[in-house]
């Protein structure tokens, strides 16, 4: 069985590797050992710390096979977007070109760069091994973050956002960043990524356009780029749009890709979940797949399983599954269908 | 050879000079109604009916059998009716001391800081009237006509070159930047500019600075040059002093060249004598001459003789400029000193 819950210390060497397969562009993991450590500890303290209003917490989930205690993948929820330093985008806006005298008006879309985005829950880093994608999984490791938003609402904002990678080549070249990023930054792509999973990102501000882009003046293959989805980022796009979470005017300064938004209160997961209580019992009469978490902190767990749900009765768990969950006989619990 | 005001009784060969010019002539289009009200204009402000921000000098040069043979124009002043916009090429440096990182990114900033200058404008010679002292006499007689009546104009003169343009008139600078705010083709733009709409099509253009690095490489390479046709009066412009500063042309990118009014050679240099009849030798340098009038100005160009404070002409450069002896003149050496020599 496979289970979501938040990093240990422990999780240091099997993270590493995570971090190496990873997209270019999921720019939360750096494949640095002492940076990845501090990067648990971080987590660590955010779950254990007492939090009555939203600050810089960072939860750091990763998805462990319970029979192999393998981890399969990993996904980051970071309470405030730009707390601690600014949280960046470019904002795709039009431009009105008007002459009365003319008779002319028309718009021009122009990228500026922004802060908009600060203050806003943030999903990152969300990646899962390959042979998992497009299972429930997948869902497990996204959503879970959800229902752990929903069971600890004043740790987190009243909107979430999310960047999906956008749009670079097998090789590494991203069309986006080559007609706009580079031009300022005088480093390739990947570089850039890099540099961004890093603590520091003061080189942003230092590096980043003041004035606006206006984008009819970008090669075709860069305005091809705006809000373009990497092929991998595709299915984490998926599973939030599903979610009730929509595009915007906001992109990836790097390489385009589009910001999903949505009202933390109107996200599927967190107004459609539903709280229960546990029962144990030897068998289940599966009657259909759901998302279960347990509702803890430090002890986050949360499953994908087959269940047999009755409204307003308790929720009839498996040995198996209270274990994964650390949970017992009238424990609470939340859970939503798949 | 002399220069004078335009008069109503040059428009047909007015007419006849803007269409050897062609459309690149935009400032003066082959339209008899926009021809007959400038000259109209221009007669009014040579009899100081009009104020400097609508003045218009406009010159013609005209040979001893009193044809037309060439055109010319100043402005009082430029954007105090409506704005006027130049790009400014100024510069944003992208620095990371930490990353090692320092890009200097060269960056458009739109201004109106020529605003009350005066501007040249209008030149035309001609094609086989293109030799000797001509063209310097046409271009450089404005100069010396600022220089009797400085009270006239702005602190500055500033002369507009024509900017890179292929045989059809497209402009690579345009087509990276003006057309997607106005879009339409260069040559309609440049039409409607001659037309006097120029601040309204500069309006449809963003306030906000512009990264050079954002343009295509074609349109970044000819920011602030000069189209090859309009060198020749760039060098001469030069030779007086002008300079490009950064600015340019926001359609075309072509320098704005510009220069502090006093500083200008023949402006500096030119000097307040009395006319005297004589036969100055053959070694004499050339003189570019004005009669210090205004309505009936008169500026040509012949071989003089400084002695004191007179300047010594032949009989005809008298006539030319309607001048009996002992009468003042503003006169200044067409050439700088070495340049004499050189010639000489």
């Amino acid at each position: 069985m496979l289970v979501l819950r938040p990093v240990e210390l422990t999780d240091l060497p099997q993270l590493q590797q995570l971090a190496r397969d990873s997209l270019v562009g999921v720019t939360s993991l750096p494949d640095d050992t002492e940076r990845l450590r501090q990067r648990i500890i971080d987590s660590c303290a955010s779950f254990e710390k007492d939090v009555e209003a939203q600050g810089p917490e960072n939860y750091f989930f990763v998805l462990e096979d319970l029979t192999t205690q393998r981890l399969a993948g990993c996904s980051e929820l970071l309470a405030t977007a730009g707390f601690n330093e600014p949280f960046y985008s470019l904002r795709n806006r039009h431009f009105t070109s008007a002459s009365r005298e003319l008779n002319i008006e028309h718009g021009v879309p122009a990228l500026s760069l922004c802060q908009d985005l600060n203050g806003h829950t943030l999903l990152r880093g969300f990646h899962i091994d390959t042979t998992l994608v497009r299972t429930a999984f997948s869902e497990l490791l996204s959503r879970a973050r959800l229902l752990f938003i929903a069971a600890h609402p004043q740790r987190f904002a009243d909107a979430v956002i999310t960047e999906i990678v956008g749009y670079s080549s097998d090789e590494g070249q991203s069309p986006f960043w080559d007609a706009v990023g580079k031009h300022f930054f005088d480093l390739p792509y990947t570089e850039a990524e890099r540099l961004c999973g890093l603590e520091t990102r003061t080189f942003l501000a230092e590096l980043m356009p003041q004035y606006p882009i206006y984008v009819p003046m970008l090669p075709q293959a860069a305005q091809d780029c705006i809000g373009r989805i990497h092929p991998d980022g595709q299915e984490a796009f998926d599973i939030l749009e599903r979610e009730g979470f929509e595009t915007n005017s906001y992109i990836d300064l790097f390489d385009g890709g589009p910001t999903l938004y949505a009202r933390t209160s109107n996200v599927l997961s967190i107004a459609q979940s539903q709280t229960g209580t546990v029962q144990r019992r030897s068998s289940i009469d599966a009657r259909g797949r759901y998302l279960v978490s347990n509702d803890a902190l430090e002890g986050y767990r949360a499953i994908v399983v087959e269940l047999d749900v009755v409204t307003g009765q308790p929720v009839g768990l498996s040995a198996e599954m209270c274990q994964a969950l650390n949970v017992t006989d009238g424990s609470p619990i939340r859970l939503i269908a798949l | 050879m002399i220069v004078r005001p335009v008069r109503v009784t040059d428009l047909p060969a007015l007419m006849d000079l803007v269409q050897q010019a062609g459309p690149g002539f935009t400032t003066l289009p082959a339209n008899e109604d926009r021809l007959v009200h400038r000259v109209r204009w221009a007669q009014r402000t040579f009899a100081e009916q009009v104020e400097r921000a609508d003045a218009d000098y406009l010159f013609v040069l005209e040979d001893d059998d009193q044809q037309v043979v060439g055109v010319s124009a100043m402005s009082g002043a430029v954007g105090l009716r409506e704005p006027w916009y130049n790009y400014r090429v100024g510069l944003t440096v992208s620095a990371s001391p930490d990353l090692g990182i320092a890009r200097q990114i060269p960056t458009l900033f739109l201004n109106n800081e020529m605003t009350g200058q005066s501007e040249l404008c209008s030149l035309f010679l001609r094609h086989d009237q293109r030799q000797g002292t001509n063209g310097r006499l046409l271009s450089l007689g404005r100069l010396l006509f600022v220089a009797e009546f400085p009270q006239l104009f702005g602190d500055k003169l500033i002369a507009e070159l024509r900017g890179s343009a292929d045989e059809h008139g497209c402009s690579p600078f345009w087509d990276s930047l003006g057309r997607h705010f106005f879009k339409k083709e260069f040559s309609y733009a440049d039409h409607l500019s001659g037309l006097g709409n120029k601040s309204f099509i500069a309006e449809l253009m963003p306030r906000q600075p512009l990264y050079t690095c954002l343009l295509t490489e074609q349109a970044q390479a000819v920011i602030g040059k000069a189209h090859p046709n309009t060198v020749p009066a760039m060098k001469l412009l030069n030779a007086e002093g002008f300079a490009h500063q950064g600015y340019i042309d926001i359609f075309d990118a072509g320098p704005v060249i510009e220069a502090p009014v006093a500083k200008i050679r023949s402006v500096r240099d030119s000097q307040a004598l009395v006319l005297a009849i004589g036969t100055p030798d053959e070694q004499a340098p050339v003189w570019l001459i004005h009669n210090r009038r205004l309505e009936n100005c008169r500026i040509t160009v012949a071989k003089a003789r400084l002695v004191g404070n007179s300047l010594v002409v032949d009989r005809l450069t008298a006539k030319r400029l309607q001048l009996q002896p002992g009468n003042s003149v503003r006169a200044v050496p067409l050439l700088k000193q070495q340049q004499q020599a050189v010639a000489a």
